[in-house]
């Protein structure tokens, strides 16, 4: 029965003791952390926006190029980032965020439309739990880089408005290629960000022709 | 009195005679996931290289006092906290490889190198001991790593720690267009955006 006790409490004090020095490594770590996230979100806004896609960009200057050139407002129930042009009043673009269920988990992304909504000017995918290597180039320039142009329109029933097929099947302008070995993750970008697009462009599309 | 290994030969051990990869198959699933770029490969070694070596030492210096019957338990704790550690200070410095190694960092817990190593050295050994067999063990894992990784990373991505490209995409390139038909590995688009 002592034993038993002794264990017990061996197991409580060294499980508070590293509990502790965990928690103490992430209180000291968390702002860094927190504003790591921050200027990756600047920084994947600006990118879709297309007012600075070099890699180098410093810190610095990645928020002071977002305080100058985006402002974030609200249509429905979500967050939109305007983008203006260097004059500081012409609109560039929006970019809003979208998301959906990956292959292992959620992926995060954010989508940049020109004023009309009309054309993509950039897609960027930032938060995500694919396999690296494979599902994972979800994150390279070769692949979101594929989505520049694309026209937006109005679906109606089954329609998308881009498609990802297999590289080398391509043919028409809204078709992309997929990821090679990862076929999970490529059909489910396809299919959530096809939802998303067309959710979040309804909205978008009514708030401009309420403004003309 | 039996004859004891020096400190020297317990460090080399780990490094050849009893590689973890090679000779214990240990760690077999991180040695696959994570040699796709040699960067990555690096950053794993370094957060097992901590890992290891400090889960051996803490092992160790407890081994007088942990009851037997939960010492799995004690090691786990260990273990887990360790690789948490590494994943947040790698999170707050390092935010672009944290996202390229993705899930893999938390998963150094489930490497059976350290449980194997807390379990077959460092409870039955010195604190110093123990701590240089972890170092050779995990410098042993990393050595294997960085030659798979250094073959894996040219085939797959035509790159070499982004050294080499152009070289490489050329002879590449055509090596892939001599090969025919709709199965090949590697398409000629996907070369030339690796080398981009």
């Amino acid at each position: 029965m002592k034993k038993q006790l002794r264990s017990v409490v061996y197991m409580f004090l060294i499980s508070l003791f590293f509990v502790s020095l965990v928690s103490a490594v992430k209180h000291l770590n968390e702002k860094k952390i927190a504003s790591n996230q921050a200027l990756k979100l600047q920084w994947i806004i600006l990118k879709v926006l297309d007012i600075e896609s070099e890699k180098n960009t410093s810190d610095d200057q990645i928020s002071r190029l977002f305080t100058e050139r985006v402002k974030d407002i609200r249509v429905g129930d979500r967050i939109l980032y305007a983008g203006y042009e260097e004059d500081g009043h012409t609109i560039l673009g929006y970019a809003f965020p979208v998301g959906g269920p990956g292959f292992w988990g959620p992926i995060q992304g954010m989508v940049g439309v020109n004023p009309d909504a009309t054309k993509v000017l950039g897609i960027a995918f930032y938060k995500h739990t694919e396999t690296p290597g494979l599902g994972g180039r979800i994150t390279e320039d070769w692949f979101s880089g594929q989505f520049n142009g694309l026209r937006l329109f109005p679906i109606e029933g089954d329609q998308k408005i881009f498609y990802l097929k297999p590289a080398g099947t391509t043919g028409a302008p809204n078709e992309l290629d997929a990821i090679t070995g990862a076929t999970n993750t490529s059909s489910a970008v396809e299919a959530f960000l096809n939802d998303e697009l067309d959710y979040f462009l309804k909205e978008l599309w009514t708030s401009v022709e309420e403004r003309e | 009195m039996p004859n004891l290994p020096s400190k020297k030969e317990i460090f080399l051990t780990g490094l050849w005679k009893d590689n973890p990869v090679l000779r214990q198959v240990l760690g077999i699933c991180s040695t696959l996931a994570v040699t796709n770029l040699m960067v990555n490969t690096f950053v794993m070694d370094a957060g097992l290289i901590f890992t290891v070596c400090m889960s051996s030492l803490t092992v160790s210096l407890l081994r007088k006092y942990t009851p037997m019957r939960i010492r799995m338990m004690v090691q786990t704790l260990i273990i887990a906290s360790y690789v948490i550690i590494v994943d947040i200070i790698i999170k707050a410095h390092l935010p672009d490889i944290s996202e390229a190694l993705g899930p893999y960092v938390a998963l150094i817990i489930t490497n059976c190198i350290i449980m194997g190593r807390c379990e077959a050295f460092a409870r039955n050994n010195t604190p110093l001991a123990s701590f240089l067999d972890g170092l050779g063990m995990s410098l042993g894992y990393s050595l294997v790593l960085i030659v798979i990784a250094f073959i894996r990373e040219p085939l797959g991505f035509g790159t070499l720690l982004g050294i080499w490209q152009t070289l490489l995409s050329l002879t590449m390139e055509s090596a892939a267009s001599r090969s025919t038909g709709k199965k090949n590995w590697l398409s000629k688009e996907e070369i030339l955006c690796c080398s981009a």
